[in-house]
């Protein structure tokens, strides 16, 4: 009995050492937890995105390289998420624009997501709101675009938005092979509205050959007013001539992040590949970007 | 009565103190004064009459107790203490539990991030969970066992039936009460286990409603969400710990009724001596049963806790996705066999064709053995309990443990795969679930840039280690003609695509593509890990992608 008295305490000691030492390293073990249960948050959010967000907002998330389900390159219809704007600062100056400044970037990107803006292309998610994403899944995506923001990335000196002249006559003259490739590729605007220089091939808006001949589809302005204004404003005018008929909207079925994602010369790139000249003619309308 | 304030008065503060302490003593022992307790430790002879008999009258604890056992049944053999670690799991078990549910919530929004809190904010959370969980394995484990020792001594004959009967009840509710606890913490493995398993009731060969309406009690909605997972918790914390304990006190009751079987050697056939002790075989319970059951709670707990905190990390897999069924859903290891079954093929000699094996399983075999186990002591009633007499009874036993084995093998994935070869090649190393020789790759040894399998790569031990791995399982299930001469031999060739194996006959199984891992830097601290499957053969197209991410501080090298 004796004998087992001691084993007992020899035991009830052993066992208060590894509670000791358990209770030592905890700590540090939780700190790694902590760590690990975040990380793979941000992993299934990256799942996540890449399965259904990286079709409009870029496999960078700068809305600049985007495929679509066949692997085809198409152009991206949604907004850069990985930019300093949205990223830096709580509240960050995207928010603050948004009127979101009381608010957080988690909060503001978690609603945005499950709600989705229809109105501006950004399709709902939410399975709140009826859409295929449940909350967890929506706040995991959320953590992954929260992750894009780096030191790096809010030290850099963020390139300023570009200032829409408001008249063509003050834009850059322009390069049609350069805007050709973006016309095609980097926007994207071909899948919409198919090649110039066969009529037919537009899918979803009118066809970009009438592009240079439109002049009079707004009273009193010149073609490339009229070219400039739908791509700065797509609501301004709805066009009636769509392969369907005439065309849905206001808004306008065509993504109006354009101005966003493109600088002032590609927007003269572009223009002069559509209108086949690389000066454009003002009647002195003003176009006023917001 | 004198107040302890008179006593003072009368006899002085120390002897009234020693007085006081002396009473207390005695009332909280239910009859032992403290030179008793004493003597006792010491190990001296009690005196008469024996005080130490007097809580097993008095006491509730200790009335539940016999005063004294045969010595022949307080050795190791013939009880192995199993059905006493029984009884100490389920107590463990319920200490352990109510911790956890101090911090867990059964509603499907929060119980998965209720199990990674317990793991990382709560201090000594996931040894706790590690204790609740490894133990829930071992009472498993021994309750099969101390159901395996009485019925190698023979335990369950005459008079001992009913103690057989309610230990059946009991070993049910064991397997229940782990696998209703399998559910909560709502991640890809628990959601499937048991979503596959409720489904079973939906196959009852019985009129239609009646399966859908079991299902609908048992998950509480078509589908098992939130009515289901709170269902699961009220039966794992309330109703099947209520019932366990009371069987455990009837099944334990008649124990002390009918007393320990003796070893079967000890006794005359047909004879049961177990309550007949003469004086110089008695052992008491205080002090000897009580030290040496201290002693094995100490052991036993020294045991869990340190092979909770260093050998055991109960697992947790993604959060549980009702619309994506991870490729090998498996049951717990304690109910693989019945998986196993499931695989069977069962013909049916009427039609020509086969009967759902569901059916068979869940609403023939399972039945039937259960119902064969309980009435097995009224049914074998041979007289001797001694081994020598029961080589029928023994041998069938033991065919059976083989068989239990192999049907649990049987239950694992290695055994008649459903999935497609390149699937399972990916399975190996980067599985959807579990762990992943892949993932565990240190971060730091993940570069961007297309990786070759069996690529071997200086200073990245572990990575060159995964596309090893690779290579062996691309082998395995591309070159499944190896050893058939009519085929030249199985060898890898090389291109910038990946590598692949090839006979130059293509197999049914696999239409040996190139295979890759390509790992692409997604965020700074975030790679994409993509095991790539291609062959350019126009006949027989494949275009696989697996893909898993890999964030800096996942810390899969450590859990
Ligand atoms: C069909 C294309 C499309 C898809 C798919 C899409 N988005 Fe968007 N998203 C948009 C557009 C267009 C906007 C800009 C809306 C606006 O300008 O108001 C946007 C805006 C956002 C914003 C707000 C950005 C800001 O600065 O205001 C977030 C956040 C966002 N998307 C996240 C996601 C996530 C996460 C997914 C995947 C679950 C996703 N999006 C899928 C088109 C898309
Ligand atoms: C998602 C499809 C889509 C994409 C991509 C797209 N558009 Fe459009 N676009 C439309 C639709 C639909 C209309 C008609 C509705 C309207 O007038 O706003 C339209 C209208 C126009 C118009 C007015 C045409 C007319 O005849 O009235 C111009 C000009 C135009 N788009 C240019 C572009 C350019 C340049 C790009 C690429 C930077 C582009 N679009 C990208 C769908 C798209
Ligand atoms: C939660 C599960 C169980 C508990 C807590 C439990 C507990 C006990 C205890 C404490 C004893 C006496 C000591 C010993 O034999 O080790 C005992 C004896 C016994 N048990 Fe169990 N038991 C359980 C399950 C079972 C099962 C599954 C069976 C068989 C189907 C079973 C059959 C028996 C029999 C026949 C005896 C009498 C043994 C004898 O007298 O030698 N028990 N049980």
């Amino acid at each position: 009995m004796q004998v087992k008295l001691v084993i007992t305490t020899i035991a009830f000691m052993l066992t208060m050492i590894v509670f000791g030492y358990a209770a030592l390293r905890e700590p540090a073990r939780m700190e790694l937890f902590e760590g690990a249960y975040e990380s793979r948050q941000v992993e299934f959010g990256a799942s996540i995105y890449y399965s259904n967000c990286a079709t409009c907002h870029g496999q960078e998330g700068k809305a600049e390289l985007c495929y679509d389900a066949e692997g085809e390159q198409i152009g991206c219809a949604g907004r850069s998420l990985h930019n300093a704007e949205l990223l830096c600062g709580e509240p960050s100056p995207r928010l603050v624009a948004m009127g979101w400044e009381n608010g957080t970037k988690a909060g503001f990107i978690n609603a945005t997501v499950n709600a989705g803006r229809a109105q501006n292309g950004m399709p709902l998610w939410g399975a709140d709101y009826g859409g295929p994403l449940e909350d967890y899944e929506v706040e995991n995506v959320t953590n992954f675009v929260l992750n894009w923001e780096t030191v790096e990335l809010c030290s850099e000196p963020t390139a300023p938005a570009p200032v829409w002249p408001d008249d063509v006559a003050d834009l850059p003259s322009g390069d049609a092979a350069n805007g050709e490739q973006l016309y095609q590729v980097t926007y994207g605007c071909a899948a919409c509205h198919g090649q110039i220089d066969q009529e037919g091939t537009n899918a979803v808006g009118p066809w970009a050959g009438a592009f240079k001949n439109r002049a009079d589809a707004q009273p009193g302005y010149t073609a490339a007013e009229y070219l400039y204004e739908s791509i700065l404003l797509p609501s301004a005018y709805i066009s009636p001539e769509c392969p369907t008929g005439p065309c849905a909207g206001p808004p306008s079925a065509m993504p109006n992040n354009f101005p966003l994602r493109m600088t002032i010369q590609e927007m003269s790139d572009m223009m002069a590949y559509l209108l086949e000249t690389s000066e454009f003619e003002s009647n002195g309308n003003a176009i006023v970007y917001p | 009565m004198a107040t302890f304030f008179d006593e003072v008065k009368e006899m002085g503060v120390k002897q009234a103190t020693i007085a006081k302490v002396d009473d207390v003593v005695e009332r909280v022992t239910a009859g032992m004064n403290i030179n008793d307790v004493r003597a006792m430790l010491r190990g001296d002879e009690p005196r008469r009459p024996n005080p130490r008999l007097r809580p097993h009258a008095d006491s509730f604890w200790l009335h539940i107790r016999p005063s004294f056992y045969h010595t022949e049944v307080t050795h190791i053999y013939p009880t192995f203490r199993l059905g006493w670690l029984s009884t100490f799991m389920f107590v463990w078990e319920t200490i352990t539990g109510i911790f956890l549910m101090v911090f867990y919530t059964p509603s499907p929004e929060v119980a998965y991030q209720d199990m990674w809190n317990i793991m990382s904010g709560v201090p000594l959370g996931q040894l706790m969970r590690d204790m609740h969980r490894i133990g829930a394995e071992v009472m498993v484990l021994v309750v099969a066992l101390h159901m395996l020792r009485t019925f190698v001594t023979g335990s369950y004959k005459k008079p001992r039936q009913f103690t057989w009967f309610t230990g059946m009840i009991l070993l049910v509710l064991t397997l229940v009460l782990s696998f209703s606890g399998y559910l909560l913490p709502w991640d890809q493995l628990a959601y499937w286990a048991v979503t596959v398993a409720v489904s079973a009731a939906e196959s009852q060969p019985g009129p239609e409603f009646l399966g859908r309406n079991i299902n609908l009690l048992l998950r509480g909605a078509p589908v098992i969400g939130a009515g289901g997972l709170l269902r699961f918790y009220l039966l794992h914390v309330l109703l099947l710990p209520l019932l366990a304990g009371i069987f455990i006190f009837v099944h334990y009751y008649k124990v002390v009724i009918h007393g320990h079987s003796l070893p079967p050697g000890r006794e005359a056939i047909g004879e049961d001596t177990a309550k007949r002790v003469p004086k110089a075989e008695r052992v008491y319970f205080l002090p000897d049963i009580m030290t040496s059951e201290v002693m094995w709670t100490a052991l036993t707990t020294l045991g869990l806790i340190g092979g909770s905190a260093f050998f055991f990390d109960a697992v947790i897999e993604s959060h549980a996705d009702p619309l994506i069924t991870p490729l090998h859903v498996v049951a717990p290891w304690y109910l693989s066999w019945s998986q196993g079954w499931l695989k069977w093929i069962f013909p049916n000699p009427f039609t020509g064709g086969e009967f759902d094996s569901k059916v068979v399983v869940a609403f023939g075999i399972i039945p039937i053995l259960a119902l064969a186990f309980t009435i097995m002591p009224y049914v074998e009633v041979g007289r001797s309990r001694r081994y020598a007499d029961r080589r029928v009874g023994l041998s069938v036993g033991m065919f059976f443990i083989a068989f239990m084995l192999v049907s649990n093998w049987m239950g694992s994935p290695e055994y008649k795969v459903q999935s497609s070869a390149e699937q399972e090649v990916a399975q190996h190393i980067l599985p959807q679930e579990g762990h992943s020789i892949l993932l565990e790759v240190p971060y730091e040894e993940l570069a961007a840039g297309t990786y070759l399998p069996n690529q071997v790569l200086p200073g990245r031990e572990h990575l060159t280690h995964a596309l090893a791995e690779f290579e062996v399982a691309l082998r395995e299930y591309s070159c499944t003609n190896e050893g058939d001469d009519r085929f030249e031999p199985c060898q890898p060739y090389q291109s910038d695509q990946g590598t692949r194996f090839s006979n130059s006959a293509h197999t049914e199984v696999l239409p040996d593509p190139y295979a890759a891992l390509v790992i692409t830097q997604v965020q700074h601290n975030v790679y994409e890990l993509e095991l790539v499957f291609k062959t350019d053969d126009p006949e027989n197209p494949v275009d696989f992608h697996f893909t898993k991410y890999r964030h800096e501080d996942a810390a899969y090298e450590v859990y």
